[in-house]
């Protein structure tokens, strides 16, 4: 997802200025020079210039040649197998709002079991391994959260006994 | 005095305060030590669990977990090369040469050791600062709070490790998600696009969840696996520390000093004070041609400084609200939930709540060393957990967690929403750290300055009339005009040699 500095400055300007637009036609406070008004507008001038500033350029000259710290280790997988292997980084937020859409109907056990599973073997673990924690990590978490800690989960299709 | 301190004693000594200390304790410790989990997420993965604990207790598992992540970073970065947290990035290589000279014992124990100590300088620190700051504190207006808060957001931008520029973008990109809602000078709702949901604006701890944990598990979807870690034996881990105290006692002090001074700035935070301590350590030295070949000295001056910046990021967090580095972002944000408002009151008003936290941040740094000691002898064991096992359990953890803040779904949606923000600005060289600071700064930095422009009739001279905002506002002003600065100057100085050249 390594997009050009041409195009992050450039969409930085168009939200800078929508912010902006979008401050000033909010309505000030009857009677005084400032209101909700003032800061969006003075962030969002700002960022159009940052985004302008990043779209040219400039201070790109002491961006340090950054690093590599090996946070999540080792190094880059040398050649990405297939064109939309970048797309499996959008898995994570997918299986969020896959949680937001089901999990009142399917209830909290079956939709968090489906989530580890998928992760899990997204992550490269054999169903030995995601299967048996797609069952035990959804119940202890359950454990955790709606015994000890009282949050409402949804129960769903599957309520669990305590 | 004495009586708040016993007032202090007997608000940690429960049992709840205790057990929920050792919890803390052992989760940050194993949070820290695996690969790619850093101190910020196993911080903010903790706040649903703070609700519902009572106000001391939350605080504690807070200063317990970060404390521990923060050290036990050290421990893969010594045997795997592979830091378990940023802040131990600095130093990873030189700790994993000790390991393959055999000195791995020698590595975690001066890891631990100095740890601990640079953690109770940094407690110090927060105990001598703090409350003569907040005496000074008590007399600032809303133009005060502006520049400082103005200052606190360009010190984040100037020590960020990438393009200052983008930094400040990120920095503006966070002020605009905190103009979300109707919380603003005029009460209608702003940037809420008719979506009831926004109209509580964006609550800053999903959107840490997400930038710190949901984009981790993205980016572990597109790397391997980290190799498994080599078991072996190790023989005693603190012989010889003693030794080393007292051969580096100088490093150690001036890394105690670098990290709590970094620690107060705001924005910057213990990996950061890794990184200037150790290059510090470098130019420094007596023998500098043994760094990065398995030499303790930087180790020393590197350790003691990360611990002491997470205490003392405490000191502006507590004082005035602005986070000193991300994980006293979150404290910040439990700190409100649990009715200890920061500012210069808590200090008088809530004084024996005030030495709970530095009592609890002593604790925390002392049983450090017997915990880091079974954790350093456990950890061929926790680290042979596969990352397809961990990464689940904290999707889980996220979806679960930003559910109970408020609640509802619309905390999920969020944080799914800023994991892919924050993935998507940490590819392109954006530091989420800036965009975090100006989340939780947000609405504080607007209230200061529409506040203080209709109390100066919309001028701008009033703002430079009272001595301490013009001294503030001239700091605040010369971090602006830095960068610009140090810019010029590289140009000149490239220019100079080309010139030369040319005749």
């Amino acid at each position: 997802m390594r997009l050009p500095d041409r195009v992050t400055g450039l969409f930085l300007v168009g939200l800078g200025a929508a912010a902006a637009y979008g401050g000033w036609l909010l309505p000030p406070v009857p009677g005084q020079p400032v209101g909700p008004n003032v800061f969006p507008l003075v962030i969002g001038t700002g960022l159009a210039l940052c985004g302008l500033a990043i779209a040219f350029g400039i201070g790109h000259s002491f961006e340090e040649a950054e690093e590599l710290i090996p946070v999540e280790g080792g190094q880059p997988k040398p050649a990405p197998p297939g064109r939309f292997y970048g797309l499996r980084a959008l898995l994570p937020p997918a299986l969020l709002l896959f949680y937001v859409a089901v999990a009142d109907k399917l209830g909290f056990i079956l939709t968090a079991g489906l989530i580890v599973f998928v992760t899990s073997t997204a992550l490269g673990a054999r169903w030995k391994l995601s299967l048996p924690l797609a069952v035990l990590a959804p119940i202890g978490v359950h454990l955790i959260f709606s015994k000890l800690l009282r949050v409402p989960l949804p129960a769903g299709l599957l309520p669990m006994p305590w | 005095m004495l009586k708040t301190l016993i007032d202090a004693f007997a608000l940690i000594t429960t049992w709840e305060v205790i057990i929920a200390m050792f919890a803390a304790s052992v989760y940050g410790l194993v949070i820290g030590s695996l690969p790619g989990l850093s101190a910020t997420m196993a911080t903010a993965l903790l706040v649903p669990v703070t609700f519902y604990l009572s106000p001391i207790a939350a605080i504690a598992t807070i200063v317990a977990a970060s404390t521990m992540a923060i050290f036990s970073g050290d421990i893969p970065g010594a045997l795997l090369r592979i830091p378990g947290t940023p802040a131990s990035a600095a130093y990873a290589d030189e700790a994993y040469a000790m390991t393959r000279k055999g000195e791995a014992e020698l590595a975690l124990g001066a890891g631990v050791w100095f740890s601990a100590v640079g953690g109770i300088a940094g407690t110090l620190s927060l105990m001598i600062l703090a409350p003569p700051l907040a005496e000074i504190a008590l007399s600032f207006s809303t133009f005060e709070y502006f520049w400082l808060a103005f200052l606190g957001l360009m010190c984040a931008t100037l020590v960020a490790r990438s393009s200052p520029v983008k930094a400040i973008a990120s920095m503006f990109i966070g002020l605009l998600v905190a103009c979300i809602g109707i919380e603003n000078p005029g009460g209608v709702p702003r940037f809420t696009f008719g979506m009831t949901d926004l109209f509580g604006g964006i609550e800053p701890i999903p959107a840490l969840v997400g930038v710190f944990a949901v984009a981790q598990v993205m980016r572990a979807m597109l790397t391997p696996e980290p190799p498994p870690i080599p078991k072996r034996r190790f023989g005693s881990i603190m012989a010889g520390q003693w030794k080393l105290t007292k051969k580096y006692h100088v490093q150690m002090t001036r890394g105690n000093i670098i990290g709590i001074i970094i620690g107060v700035l705001p924005g910057a935070g213990a990996d950061m004070a890794a990184w200037v301590s150790y290059a510090m350590s470098k130019r420094f030295s007596k023998e500098p041609e043994k760094f990065g070949t398995g030499h303790v000295e930087g180790l020393v001056e590197a350790g003691a400084s990360n611990n002491a910046s997470i205490a003392s990021g405490w000191v502006p967090s507590l004082l005035f609200g602005i986070p000193g580095d991300t994980i006293a972002a979150i404290a910040i944000g439990v700190l409100y939930m649990k009715g200890l408002n920061p500012g210069p009151t808590l200090f008088t008003e809530k004084a024996s709540s005030m030495y709970a936290i530095y009592l609890m941040f002593i604790i925390a740094n002392i049983i450090m060393i017997p915990l880091g000691i079974v954790m350093i002898r456990l950890a061929s064991y926790v680290l042979r957990a596969p990352r397809s096992s961990i990464m689940p359990v904290i999707m889980l953890c996220c979806a679960v967690g930003s559910f109970a803040i408020g609640n509802n779904m619309f905390g999920v949606v969020t944080v799914a929403m800023f994991g892919i923000i924050g993935y998507v600005m940490e590819e392109n060289g954006y530091p989420v750290a800036a965009m975090v600071l100006g989340i939780v700064m947000g609405t504080m930095v607007e209230q200061a300055f529409v506040t203080s422009l209709i109390k100066s009739d919309g001028s701008i001279l009033p703002f430079f009339e009272r001595p301490i905002a013009a001294i503030l506002a001239a700091m605040a002003i010369g971090a602006l005009v830095w960068p610009a600065l140090v810019w010029v100057w590289r140009k000149l100085k490239r220019e100079a040699p080309a010139a030369a050249s040319a005749r």
